[in-house]
């Protein structure tokens, strides 16, 4: 059997090489920048981007037109993405991690690979939504909401808390998007805040009580066409859709848990630099600017509908403001994506 | 061992017995063609080309070791405790289900279309032969994208069977129409002499012969259906493939994610054996001399009708909704949608990536075909098997395989366009190998050899000969897998360099904010490419019938 | 032309009458006559694209006629507003190849057909039921378990007539059945077939486009000619008095020469022979089977014109078949001028010598006849030979 293996890999090893050596090039995006001029951010930068694809792309534009800094966005998901440097370790060829969630940009600085961000660029975050080793910064906000449908739940039947969606009672009458870093983050803040059997238990009973959708914006759809009464998700679903067409949101109404129930918990997604970035210093510069006014302005005019978290912008007028949403306390390097992945095979999600 | 990949078509041919009926390579010349090259040429192939053939083939077991290799060193009680789950189990259900259920499906359609287009006096038939190999056209997971937008309550299981049959009967439909077309029609009215009816005929007689492509068929439908994401994740329907993504989206490639891969190759060995073994050793020869005769067609009577309403409802199902979904789309969007520069961006780089997926993958093929045709050995047999096996791997489990591998031990292949070659190498190389395979075998060794007498090198005798012969089998292995490489979306989701754009991630990346409106464009582009090769596919299957 | 109708007195299995058949614009068949008397052999014989093959489709059902009617033992299976399915008809057919199933092993092809309440019956039954159509085609009872592919043309051959047999059909339809076998098999098999099928007392139709097949086989013999029955009758009969030059030529050959006849007598170049039909006066020409002819080595050589004959000529050409060979022989010009005397022609059969000269007016001087002769005569290339030919001949109106 060893033998096998060793013979296995060897092959492995050997094929490969032999067609790396005769292979064409690498996609080499990230050339290296001068070291010596620090302050000039120039050449390009790697994003691995878990956020909306359209909005870190808008940032990423914006960022190019004022500094001539290319930028190269590798998109996925928190987990996917967060796991895949914790994998690739120093050999990546990542500059910047954006995540939409905490859980999985506490990950990879757990591991060790971000450097720590710029002491300026932290000065433009307020300290609840960063964590306290300043590895990483929050750089918007999202809430949880309860999305239902009028027409199949009334006012009155709205659950109070997260946790009573546990009961027999909502059997078969919410949604979720389980396989969703979104809803993934929601459990690591109940982990946080109700510990792990009590997690544990309210995830067997959602696999008894949740219909399983892929993605908030499938969930939301599906409420509003009355195949399910409720769902939860994240704010924006609903108000990107409302300033649009509206042809997915149009019969539903937003549900805030408030009383900081871990269902009113706030995501803060955030932003790193990878320590083994060959452009460190376009790198710091992308992070300040998504942090800084100019970033956080297009999270206020843009179609994302994400809260800033800087302190100099307000929120899209839109939006009910974060101060009213008596969010859960929580300290975002908390939350622990792992353990709340093995919960969620454990409960039969994954 | 047979052929197989994830996306659409595969042409399946065992190595071994060209008697299955297959999508593109129906009538490959038999073994008997082959032995006469080999014994003509009768000397030991040169050494370069063996080391290409194996070194290839050595390739192709990277996916298969790395699900053996993780799943030891994952050890047996985390390994056992992932596997033997309610989830797990949930999704063993699912897939079988949808496996059990949409293949006899899929068998019984193909049969009963081709049936009606090859044996009937049904006018039209003829427009409806090419129209009815048209859903390979349209990629499984855009299908479902045009069914959810008709209908989109579409969930689980029976929609998950309804998209599967309508995507991939003609995978059994067009091995069957041109095996059709090859069998004695004598036969049928020897059994109609001895007091057949119709059906008699047909069910006794018809369907018998036609085993081989039906099981070839089936094969590629169950090996098709083991490995589609992106159609049962639009309508919410887990399969063992949508959950082995799910748990790459939440843990990269965690142990989970590796045993739940490591259940999916069962499945597919599974169906490989249940498949070889149903097909036993029989190859039905045709054993009369061959006269040939015009098809017998029967006129269906006052039958007409229902023929007519099978095969117009079963297309107006598989390519009228998807089309009228699209279309509905492109309307809505107007101009707008076309105007992205990211759609020009996809659309480069997918042809890119086909183009040269394609030629990468015939070169690489060809040493191993050139080695099956003129050098039939245990070796060449066993080289062609194993590259039959790792294309019916479904992609997911091939990427994940290599993202591993190439993020531990060969680091500067990672996230290259290599890297992303190599995983369509691995996936389509029996497309390239079979028709490749074919085309040699019908090339004349004696006329290479006349150009030899007549005073040219070996390697310019073959060039100046045996390329002419067979190019245009070149040509439909290079299309076959520009075809797959098309339409595309797993591996390349996972193993493409950063900021990789291809029409299929496009497309996905905006069916999953439900962009609708958005993701029209990229299956339009998509549908297009595709077409001509189907059309290849199709043209190939009855030329080759007829021959 | 119409066919002729023999053995009246006997039951008719098979009846066609005014069939005709076409694809698209070309005629296949036209206006086909023919009468199948039960328990006989007819073998319908033409050349290929003759449309025998057509005819034995109309008569299986496998085609319908274009009009005409045909009748299988008095009950109408195809014509106006009739059409039998072909698994209606119960008639056995046998295709050129055999057609076996491939599928099937050679005792599920022969059972393929049995009755329901055979094939619903015990294996045993079953089996001896096999084993019994294989005795009756001279195969043994082991060749149940093999396939198609295992066995030899012959074999497969005869499988396809145990097949079709099973169902014990009043009618067999047997299409080129031994054509694609080798020659020393082909009349082994014919043979088998032949017996088999007197035994069970089968009606039985073969089209072919070998006539010596034809002929050995057929009790009635057809000859079919782009798409018209040229002539119907006993080999024999058809053979020694095909209806017109066509027919002689394609049952064999056949020296044709000039003549001119009275009183059942023909002066040819060969002399004086005696004809039939002996109705026929004044210029036609006559055929003769080259077996009619006689040659004989002439001791005294030179074409002076004292010494020469009637039929005397010089050999040309020599040709070696094996047991016989084929001789070119130049006529000497010239000959006796008496016309042959009246002498009870009628009553004449191959292998009378006429007696009498021919009418040098007649010959056309240098005539090259080609003759075969069996054994070693001795006859070389320049050998001086005298002809013989043994009457009757048939005559034709028409100059050749």
């Amino acid at each position: 059997m060893i033998l096998t293996r060793r013979w296995t890999l060897l092959a492995a090893l050997g094929t490969v090489t032999l067609l790396g050596a005769t292979g064409c090039a690498a996609s080499d995006a990230s050339a290296p920048a001068p070291a010596t001029e620090a302050s000039t951010p120039s050449g390009s930068i790697t994003v691995y981007n878990a956020q909306h694809e359209e909005l870190t792309q808008a940032w990423a534009d914006e960022f190019t037109a004022e500094t001539g800094v290319t930028v190269t966005l590798r998109n996925g998901s928190d987990s996917e993405l967060g796991n895949q440097l914790v994998q690739e370790g120093t050999a990546s060829k990542a500059d910047v991690f954006l995540t939409e969630n905490s859980p999985a940009i506490s990950l990879v600085d757990r591991a060790g690979l971000f450097a720590p961000v710029d002491k300026a660029t932290l000065a433009q975050v307020p300290e609840q939504y960063r964590p306290s080793t300043g590895m990483w910064t929050g750089i918007a906000a999202r809430s949880t909401v309860f999305a239902y449908n009028p027409s199949l739940l009334g006012e009155g039947e709205l659950p109070a808390s997260l946790l009573d969606l546990a009961d027999p009672a909502w059997a078969g009458r919410w949604a979720a998007s389980p396989s969703g870093a979104d809803f993934q983050a929601i459990v690591s803040a109940l982990l946080e805040l109700e510990g792990e059997d009590a997690t544990r238990d309210w995830l067997a009973a959602m696999k008894e009580n949740a219909v399983v959708y892929k993605g908030n914006s499938t969930v939301m759809k599906a409420v509003n066409a009355g195949e399910i009464p409720a769902g939860v998700i994240y704010h924006y679903y609903w108000f990107g859709d409302q300033a649009g067409t509206g042809e997915n949101s149009a019969s539903t109404q937003m549900h805030y848990f408030k009383n900081q129930d871990p269902g009113a918990f706030v995501s803060v997604s955030g932003g790193g630099v990878l320590e083994t970035s060959a452009n460190p210093v376009a790198a710091q510069a992308f992070l300040a600017y998504i942090t800084g006014k100019g970033g956080q302005e297009i999270l206020k005019t843009g179609t994302s509908f994400e809260y800033p978290v800087s302190d100099s912008v307000d929120a899209n007028p839109a939006l009910v403001p974060l101060s009213e949403l008596n969010a859960p306390v929580i300290d975002p390097s908390k939350l622990n994506s792992t353990k709340v992945t093995d919960l969620m095979t454990e409960a039969g999600f994954l | 061992m047979i052929p197989a990949d994830p996306s659409t078509v595969t042409p399946a041919t065992d190595p071994s017995d060209t008697g299955r009926g297959t999508v593109a390579d129906t009538g490959a010349p038999g073994p008997a063609g082959r032995t006469d090259a080999a014994a003509r040429v009768g000397k030991r192939p040169s050494p370069f080309i063996v080391a290409a053939a194996v070194t290839v083939s050595l390739l192709g077991l990277l996916p298969l070791g790395y699900v053996v290799i993780t799943g030891i060193l994952t050890g047996w009680p985390t390994l056992s405790a992932l596997v033997f789950r309610p989830r797990v189990g949930e999704l063993l259900l699912n897939t079988i289900g949808l496996v059990l259920i949409t293949v006899p499906l899929t068998a019984a359609i193909g049969v009963a279309a081709a049936w009606l287009v090859g044996r009937t006096s049904l006018p039209g038939r003829r427009v409806f032969a090419v129209l009815l190999a048209t859903p390979l056209a349209v990629p499984a997971f855009v299908n479902s994208y045009g069914w959810v937008s008709a209908v989109p309550s579409l969930n689980g299981l029976w929609s998950g069977v309804l998209i599967a049959t309508l995507s991939y009967f003609p995978l059994v439909y067009l091995p069957c129409a041109a095996a059709l077309r090859r069998l004695d029609p004598t036969v049928e009215e020897a059994a109609e002499s001895l007091g057949s009816s119709a059906w008699g005929v047909f069910f006794r007689v018809i369907l018998p012969q036609l085993r081989l492509p039906i099981l070839g068929g089936a094969l590629l439908v169950g090996l098709h259906l083991l490995s589609e994401y992106g159609a049962f994740a639009m309508i919410r329907f887990d399969t063992f493939t949508t959950a082995i993504v799910e748990q790459y989206r939440s843990t990269f490639n965690g142990p989970a994610a590796n045993a739940l891969a490591g259940v999916l190759v069962l499945l597919c060995l599974f169906l490989l054996i249940g498949e070889s073994g149903a097909r036993g050793r029989s190859r039905y020869a045709r054993v009369g001399s061959g006269v040939a005769r015009v098809t017998p067609r029967r006129s269906l009577g006052a039958l007409t009708p229902v023929g007519y309403l099978f095969l117009g409802g079963l297309f107006a199902l598989a390519i009228g909704v998807p089309f009228w979904s699209v279309i509905r789309w492109l309307f809505q969007g107007g101009a707008a949608v076309w105007t992205e520069p990211v759609l020009v961006q996809a659309l480069l780089q997918t042809v890119g990536y086909g183009l040269v997926g394609a030629v990468v993958t015939c070169l690489l093929a060809f040493p191993i075909a050139f080695l099956a045709v003129r050098y039939p050995s245990r070796l060449s047999r066993g080289l062609e098997s194993v590259n039959y096996l790792t294309s019916s791997l479904p992609g997911i489990v091939t990427a994940l395989a290599l993202v591993t591998i190439s993020i531990r031990f060969v680091q500067p292949l990672y996230q290259t366009t290599v890297l992303v070659i190599v995983t369509y190498l691995l996936m389509f190389l029996p497309r390239a190998l079979v028709n490749l395979r074919a085309g040699l075998a019908q090339v004349p060794v004696g006329l290479e050899e006349a150009a030899r007498s007549l005073g040219k090198p070996p390697f310019a005798a073959f060039l100046s000969v045996t390329t002419r012969f067979f190019a245009p089998s070149a040509l439909a292995a290079g299309a076959l897998v520009f075809l797959g490489i098309v339409t595309e979306l797993t591996a390349t989701l996972l193993l493409a360099p950063s900021g990789t754009r291809t029409l299929a991630i496009q497309f996905w990346s905006k069916v999953n904010d439900i962009d609708y409106v958005g993701a029209a464009p990229y299956a339009l582009l998509m549908i297009v490419l595709s077409l001509p090769v189907t059309y290849l596919l199709f043209a190939r299957s009855r030329l080759v019938s007829v021959s | 032309m119409s066919g002729v109708r023999v053995m009246s007195n006997v039951e008719t299995a098979i009846e066609l009458a005014g069939v005709s058949k076409s694809f698209g614009s070309t005629r296949i068949l036209e206006d086909i006559a023919l009468s199948v008397p039960q328990g006989s052999r007819t073998v319908v014989v033409g050349s290929s694209g003759s449309g025998k093959t057509t005819l034995l489709r109309l008569i299986s059902g496998f085609e319908l006629p274009d009009s005409g009617t045909i009748t299988v033992f008095g009950r109408t299976v195809a014509g106006p507003g009739v059409a039998v399915a072909a698994h209606r008809r119960g008639i056995g057919f046998v295709a050129q190849d055999g057609a076996l199933f491939p599928h099937l092993t050679v005792g599920q092809n022969i059972a393929f057909g049995l009755g329901p309440a055979l094939r619903g019956g015990t294996r045993r039954q079953r089996a001896r039921a096999v084993s019994e159509l294989l005795e009756m085609v001279s195969l043994r009872p082991d060749f149940a378990e093999r396939r198609p592919d295992e066995l030899s043309g012959g074999q497969q051959q005869r499988v396809a007539l145990a097949r079709a047999l099973a169902r014990q059909p009043r009618v067999m339809l047997l299409d080129e059945p031994f054509s694609a076998l080798d020659a020393g098999l082909r009349a082994a098999t014919r043979d088998i077939v032949a017996e088999t099928l007197e035994r069970a007392g089968i009606t039985t139709v073969l089209v072919t486009h070998d006539q010596a097949e034809a002929m050995s086989f057929a009790h009635q013999l057809a000859v079919l000619r782009d798409g018209n029955l040229c002539q119907v009758g006993p080999p024999r009969e058809v053979y020694w008095r095909p209806v017109d030059l066509f027919t002689a030529r394609f049952l064999g050959d056949a020296v044709v020469l000039p003549a001119t006849i009275s009183n059942g007598f023909a002066a040819c170049a060969l002399g004086t022979v005696a004809v039939a039909p002996t109705s026929l006066r004044g210029d036609a020409c006559i055929m003769l089977r080259p077996e009619q002819i006689i040659v004989e080595h002439c001791e005294t050589g030179g074409a002076d014109a004292a010494t020469a004959t009637a039929c005397t000529g010089q050999v040309e050409a020599v040709d070696f078949y094996g047991p016989e060979v084929q001789l070119a022989v130049r006529l000497f010009s010239g000959g006796p001028a008496t016309p042959a005397s009246p002498q009870s022609a009628g009553t004449l059969s191959p292998g009378t010598v006429s007696p009498g000269t021919v009418s040098p007016g007649t010959l056309s001087p240098g005539t090259l006849i080609h003759v075969r002769q069996h054994g070693t005569t001795g006859i070389v290339a320049g050998s001086r030979v005298s002809l013989t030919a043994r009457g009757p001949a048939t005559a034709f109106a028409a100059r050749p």
